[in-house]
Order: structure tokens, then sequence, then C-alpha cells
């Protein structure tokens, strides 16, 4: 999010360059993706939803600067007005519904200083009456929404489930279809807004319109974000929707729009907010124990209470070293004991924390025999002269054609980037055959290579993944099976643990071994009288296809815990 | 000209159905259709013909020139076939010769990663790896990533296509992140656990230089009674020194993983600049190394351990990006695309 320099000093006194202030909410809060001396781009993270406000970055520099905001919470007052016609079909939908409708309005270009505010934040100026909407938002993080209330049926605003198969134009002039489970603003007779995420064509605020009825909702994180996922469609509103808002925030940035188009010469006729409009205070219980054992540092209880107070959170001293901590409405990512403890050490300085070393501790033993077989292996074969080679999991358009591979019986991926991801491998050996037929036409005339890597397919209800070894030689001689043969093992003669005890085995090949390997060259690999793999020379008619002239020895066998 | 191109048809397809092997059917092609070759240069002669005759010469010499290139390409199918047949004279005769000398070569992941297994391996640290084929549960669930929560958007995740087993639909991916090692680990309620794993992972995302959808991770995963965020420093002091030099050291930034509260960044004191600012860590004098932090209660939770007894540290990164650096290797690709040359580099 781009947060303009300007509108934050406004709403927070500070002292700092550009480059100091971002040097500290990097250490202490945010990350700072780039400064410039009129924005600051902030790398948001999914927890603090509160930083989607110019208010909430406000309140976060006065804590870690130790300085002081310049705003109040306003209340929403006004005298004694009719309501406006509001329905909320189901409160899992949203628990509140607000809405005000103003008169005397004349759309125009806003002025210089919101056009201002709005360009650093990277929001482009589209009249004053719809702008009023996008600075509150930026300013507050709640989303609102003006509708020409000539375009809304009998002045009603209903908030209910989209009717299955029912369509809404949006204002990028896209029709939407909606479902039952996308929550939609309507008058009595049409769905006016896809809730949270994009208004409706029909009802925007156009050059003639002199009243509107304005709209602020706390639509249902979980809906609305399945809602953005299945059209497609984010926004800056959806984003904000999904990160969770609160009452009194609606409550305070409902205030401050009202009064911006009072400034315009608005005039508010009718009002009406609908649901409990109350924040359930919330307290977590901190103790002193569990946050320096999570630490490993002691930091003395004022300076606690102090860092969490400066953040707005409400310590009170508990029995047995412990605190009841009262959370500032605002902060819907902290619930646990654990957030609470995050604050104190982000605000007492992870730099002071010094490195301590684990204690001896007797660590129940996980079997590590299989992962030493497998490097023991590797520098075997290295040792032999061949050099590993690591190769992608899937299968290569490339190795899948010239292979003519039957796809059968290879796992797929259901949302590949591109074709070339669409497969998992199934064999390492074709991987290797294209690793070979690149570094030939790279000028290599010798090439002795091997990979040790996971192999998948099928099973019964979850697929399976298993080691397996795979050597590709190719040494110039119209035979090089006689030489990976002798390289194999001579490999396995110096595997101490003699994990590897493989012979040359008989039976009838399949169709598969029939394709791909020459008809006498060939040879399954068996351990304990069981099929673990293969020797053989790849048959002439697919090496011809990967344009390699010699002839080519491939092993391959599977390597087991 | 009719006669003239006749004759050549005539000439060429005796000679291509007498060609015994690919390299004569090479040459054929060559002197029919390279840049000088018969084919090409005919048609210079078309000029001095009448229109009459064009319009008969025209159509006859594309198809002759049609005709010979399929009857080079038959030729070239019936001579492999034909030597693909001979293939069943020749024998495996498996009998003792000589290996060639050759330097063989480790990948360079695989040396980076014995390097820093022993390190661990110093320290008590054992590996316990993970499938790459994944359950939700284990790579997301279980790691407090639930559905519909906007962190899921961090991972770009490539899901299984389950038509043909017995899997509901999304609950099978490639995993994002060695951390699936974590929730299966701790399952097994066996702690204190000080495990590591350096292996593959993958992610939905478009391959150049910098970027591929396959990468490794070195993650270490610790729990146990009073395990803290000192602990967390010292180990990733000890590995900074260890594979960038006495002068690397560690600095913490916060920073959300859902998987981890307090959560942190941790930066490296540029090694390249010793601090002063380069290219490589864009002037600040620290570059971005791992994320870390101290295991979710709602983790410990999700695999049945209290997490008012137990606590847990978590530090993970990407090795090849610090192959890259500390090589100053300018394309991720060379690491799985096998590439010979830079292989036997190293």
């Amino acid at each position: 999010m781009k947060v303009s320099l300007s509108w934050l000093k406004e709403l927070v006194n500070i002292k700092l360059t550009p480059e100091e202030l971002a040097e500290i909410l990097s250490l202490t809060s945010i990350g700072v993706k780039e400064t410039t001396p009129d924005y600051l781009e902030l790398d948001l993270t999914y927890n603090r939803g509160d930083l989607l406000s110019l208010r909430g970055v406000a309140r976060e520099i006065a804590a870690v600067t130790g300085s002081k905001v310049l705003f109040t919470a306003d209340s929403l007052t006004y005298g004694s007005l009719p309501s406006t016609t509001v329905e909320i079909e189901d409160e899992k939908l949203s628990p509140v519904e607000a809405v005000a409708k103003i008169t005397g309005l004349k759309v125009g270009p806003s002025n210089p200083e919101w056009t201002k505010k709005l360009n650093d934040s990277g929001i482009r100026s589209v009249n004053n009456l719809v702008d009023i909407t996008n600075l509150i938002m930026l300013e507050f993080g709640q989303p609102l929404h003006s509708f020409d209330a000539e375009a809304v049926e009998n002045k009603t605003i209903i908030v209910r489930r989209a009717k299955a198969g029912e369509a809404i134009t949006t204002l990028d002039g896209k029709i939407r279809k909606l479902t039952a489970e996308d929550i939609v603003l309507a008058d009595t007779q049409k769905p006016l807004d896809v809730a949270g995420i994009m208004g409706g064509k029909d009802t925007e605020v156009e050059d003639s319109t002199t009243t509107i009825l304005l709209s602020a909702s706390l639509f249902n994180p979980v809906m609305v974000r399945r809602t953005s996922k299945r059209l497609g469609l984010s926004s800056e509103a959806s984003k904000r929707f999904e990160h969770g808002l609160t009452k009194t925030n609606l409550l305070q940035a409902f205030a401050q729009a009202i009064k911006m188009y009072e400034s315009l010469g608005g005039k508010l006729i009718a009002i009406n907010l609908v649901g409990d409009l109350e924040d359930k205070p919330r307290s977590i219980t901190l103790t002193q124990e569990k946050l320096n054992n999570l630490l490993g540092v002691e930091i003395p209880a004022k300076q606690v209470e102090s860092y969490l107070t400066s953040l707005g959170f409400h310590p009170k001293g508990a029995p047995s070293n412990s605190w009841q901590v009262t959370l500032p409405y605002f902060r819907l990512d902290i619930s646990l004991e654990e957030d609470v403890i995050e604050e104190v050490a982000r605000m007492y300085g992870y730099e002071k924390i010094e490195g301590q070393s684990l204690k001896d501790e007797k660590i129940p033993e996980i079997n590590q025999s299989f992962y030493n077989f497998l490097y023991d292996l590797k520098v075997d074969l290295k040792d032999t002269g061949l050099t590993e080679v690591q190769t992608y999991s899937f299968y290569s358009t490339q190795v899948l054609d010239n292979f003519d591979w039957d796809k059968k019986n290879l796992i797929k991926i259901a949302n590949p980037i591109s074709v070339e991801t669409e497969y998992l491998r199934e064999d390492l050996w074709p991987n290797l055959i294209d690793v070979a037929a690149k570094n030939i036409r790279q000028g290599f005339s010798d090439i002795a290579i091997f990979e040790i890597g996971k192999v998948y397919g099928p099973n019964k209800d979850h697929p399976s993944e298993d080691y397996r070894l795979s050597i590709v030689l190719m040494n110039g001689s119209d035979n090089p099976i006689l030489e990976l043969y002798q390289i194999f093992q001579q490999a396995m003669s110096h595997l101490r643990g003699e994990k590897l005890q493989l012979h040359l085995g008989g039976g009838d090949r399949g169709e598969y071994e029939k394709k791909y390997f020459h008809p006498k060259r060939f040879s399954f690999l068996e351990e304990n009288g069981q099929s673990v793999g293969g020797l053989a020379e790849v048959h002439k008619r697919y090496t011809d296809n990967f344009g390699i002239k010699g002839r080519v020895a491939v092993l391959e066998c599977e390597l087991k815990p | 000209m009719e006669f003239k191109l006749q004759d050549l048809k005539k000439d060429y397809s005796d000679k291509i159905n007498q060609a015994q092997n690919l390299e004569e059917l090479d040459k054929i092609y060559l002197q029919l259709f390279g840049k000088n070759g018969e084919i090409t240069v005919l048609p210079k002669e078309f000029g001095k013909l009448s229109a009459d005759e064009k319009k008969v010469i025209g159509p006859l010499f594309n198809q002759i020139k049609q005709d010979l290139e399929k009857s080079i390409e038959e030729q070239r199918t019936k001579v492999k076939e034909e030597s693909y047949k001979k293939l069943s004279g020749e024998k495996l005769a498996l009998k003792t010769t000589k290996i060639q000398k050759r330097t063989g070569h480790l990948h360079l992941a695989t040396q980076f990663k014995k390097e820093i297994i022993d390190l661990f391996e110093k320290l008590g640290f054992q590996q316990f790896d993970a499938p790459h084929i994944e359950l939700d549960k284990y790579n997301f669930e279980d790691l407090n990533i639930p559905k519909d929560h906007p962190s899921r958007d961090m991972w770009d995740t490539l899901y299984i296509d389950t038509g043909n087993l017995k899997v509901e639909p999304r609950q099978l991916l490639l995993r994002t992140h060695t951390s699936n090692f974590w929730p299966r680990l701790m399952e097994q309620g066996k702690t204190p656990i000080r495990a590591m794993s350096f292996d593959r992972c993958f992610r939905y995302e478009a391959v150049d230089a910098r970027h591929s959808h396959t990468f490794n991770q070195f993650e270490i995963a610790v729990v146990g009674e009073n395990i803290t965020m000192a602990n967390l420093k010292y180990l990733s002091d000890y590995l900074l020194k260890a594979i960038l030099g006495k002068e690397a050291k560690s600095r913490f930034r916060p920073k959300y993983y859902p998987f981890v509260e307090p959560g942190v960044g941790i930066d490296c004191l540029c090694v390249f600049c010793h601090g002063k600012g380069c290219k490589i860590c864009s002037g600040t004098g620290w570059f971005e190394i791992a994320g870390a932090g101290m295991i979710h209660p709602n983790v410990l939770k999700a695999t049945g351990l209290d997490p008012k007894k137990y606590t847990g540290l978590a530090w993970g990164f990407g090795p090849d990006r610090i192959l890259m650096l500390k090589h100053s290797i300018e394309d991720i690709r060379y690491f799985l695309e096998g590439d010979l040359d830079f292989l036997e580099k190293y």
C-alpha cells in the first residue's frame, strides 16, 4: 500500500526523514518496499489489516517513534431525522448496515488537496462525490459505497444473498453472474453492488447526481474472499473486507464521510444504522513467565506495560506476575498470548535479544541410515567418474513427445503453469536422455551422468513417491552397457553397508521394456529375487528422436529405505 | 524442361531407394534441397519459359518436389526400421571391460546440502524428509493456514489432478515448502524435536533467471520445553557464519508467517560489501536470507502437542539463492537443466 507522507503528517507528528521512518517501520512493524519523498510503499502482510489505513499506520508510527496521533475519534451525531429503509437478510452476511441519504450535491472535480492525496496513494480521482468514498477508505480502511439515489428502487438498501442466476453489470462494464454464495446490496428490484468487491453500473454516481445513498457494511470476510476468487475480481475494497473490519471504525468513517459531503454543500436528510453497533471488548492474559520463556530475555514489568500501552493495549496487573490485557478494537490479528508477546518483543527490539545455544538434551532418534546411504551412493558414483545431475520433477513436452510416452499412469497437475509442468515423472532416465542430448548438442561426446531423486506414480488412494537411481552412459562405443555395468558394480562394491545387493535377473519383458529398450541388450535388476529396476541400451528409435547418434546405456533402480 | 524434371525425379528416386543409411540420405537431401541443390536452383530457369509452358511446368515442379521430399522421408523411416531390425542380431555380452577415467562431480546443491547437514548434525539435529505430493492438511491446515484465509495467497500452489485417485479435489498438492515435515514429525509425539530437512519444493511460478517452479528449501524445527527466541538468534548466527564467513551475522525484522508467532524475517549483514551497501543488498548493507519464528501454538495444538508445555522454533531458507550469491550464478535454471559445463565447474 502506498502511504502518502504529506497526508500522514496530518495524522501523526513525524520528525523523521522518510528514510529514517522506513528504517524504523521495517525493523519494528512492517516491511517498506519503496521510499520516495511523497510516499512509502508498505509491504503489507496478511495479519495487520489495521495497517491498510492511514490512521492505522499513523497509530503504529506514533507507538514506535514515541510520537502522538493528531486525530480524534469523532462520533456520529445527527438530530432527529427520518430513517432510510435498510434491511439485513441474515446477520452472517453483515452484522451491521448503515445508510445515509444526502442531498443538495453537485458533481464536479475534487479540490487539489484531495486529488494529491489520491494520487500519492496510487488512486485516480474520479469526481468529488466518488473521491470521498475512496479518501475515507484510504484513511480509515473502511470501504463505503455511494449510490445515485434516483436509481435505487424505493430508496431501499437490502443486504442479501444473490439469487442463483442473478446477474449484475459492474462498474468495469462486465456482466457478473452471481450465486447464492455471493452477498449483494440490492434494492427492492435488483442487485446494486457485488458486496465488498465492486459497485454496479446502473446506480453509479453520474454527472447529474444530486442525491446519494451512502452505504457502509461489514461484509463477511470469507464470503467476500470466495466471491472475489470465483469472479477473479479483487479490489482495494475486497482486500480490506477480507482482512476484517470493525464496527467502531465503521462509525468513525461514516461520520467523517458525511462531514465531507456536507463540506460540499450536501445535506443529510435521512439515516439508518441497523445491527449491533458495538465491538465487544476482548482481552488476553499475559504472564511474565510465558513472555520470558518464549523470548529468552527478561523484560521488566514496567517496560512491558509501557510498550503495550503505546500500542493501544490496556494491560491491567493481575495476580502472579500477569496482566489482563484489553486489546485495542482495531487489532483483529491479536487473539493469543503469543500474539501479545510478539508486540512486546518488537517494541523491546529484536536486536537486543542475545543468542543462546540449545541446551544439551536427549533427542529421540530418527533413523538416518537412508539419508546417509543416499549420500554415500552419490559419492561412490562420483568417485567412479560420474557427474550428478538433478532434473525437474516433471516430464517436458519434448520428453513426452520424443518417447511417445503413455500418459495414462502419470500423476497430472490440475493447474499446470504450462504444458511443461503438466505431468510428474514416473522414471528418471527419460529426463537424463534429454540432458544427454542437450549436452551432445553443446559438443560433449562422452556422457556419464546420474541422478538420485524421486519419481511419482499412482497408488490406490494416494500417489506414491519413491527414490530412484538412474545412470546414463554414452561412451562412444557401440555397446556402452558393458562399461555401465562395470561402473555400477564398482560403485556398489564401495558401499560399506551393502544396502544395494543387485543382480541381473531374468523374466519376461513387458510392453514397456519391449518398446523402449534394445531387443537383446536388456536385463532386469533384482534384489532378493524381486525386480527393482533394469539395465539396458535405449532403443535406437528413441535416441534417434533426440538426435543422438551414438548408443546410450541406462540403468534405473529403486532405492528403498 | 518437362523431360529434365522427369529425369531428375527418376535419377533421385533411384538413388533414394538404394540409400542404405541415414548419412547417404542426408547427402541426397542436400544435393536436392541444399543452398545450391538441384531443386533449389531450378526455378531460376523458369524465367525463360513461355506463359503456356509455365502453366505446365509450375505444378509439375511442385509435385516432383513434394514427391522427392516424401520419398526421402519414407526411405529414412525404412532405413531406420531396418537398422532397428538388425538390433536383434546384437548381444548383451556382459563381459568385463575397463572403466574409462573420468572426473566425477557432485551437484552443487548436494555439496551444499552436505555442508549444512554436517553443520547441524554437530548440534544434534537429525534429518526428516516429508513427501513432495502432500495433503492440504500437512502443507496448510496443520500449519495454521486455514481454508479461505487470505494468507493462502502467500503460496501459489500446484494442485494434483485427483480425477483418477480416491481423494477429494484440491486436497492433494505439490508441497510449497519443506515445512510439511513439522506436522508429520510432531504428530508422532516424540519430543524433544531437533530436526531438519533439505529438499525440493514447488510453486506455481513461471521460470526465469531468478524464479523457478522447482527449488530447494532448508529448514530446521526445534520443539521442547523452554525453546526461546534467543535460541533462534543463536542458530541463525551459527548458520550464517558457517556458510558466509565469520563476518556474517543475523538481524531479525517482524514478518508474518501464519505458522510462527512471533514471526521474523532474517537479514544477513551483507558480506559482499561488509555492510556498506552494494548491488546485492540494494544499498542497505543487509540482505534478506530467511524466514523464521517461534512455532505457532495452533501448529503445536494441531499436531497434538500441548502449547502450554512446549515451545518451538523454526528457520527456513532457499539454498539455491545463497549458492547463486556465493558463486555469482546468474540463472537459477542452471541447477535443474543438466548443463555439464556448469555442473563440472564445481
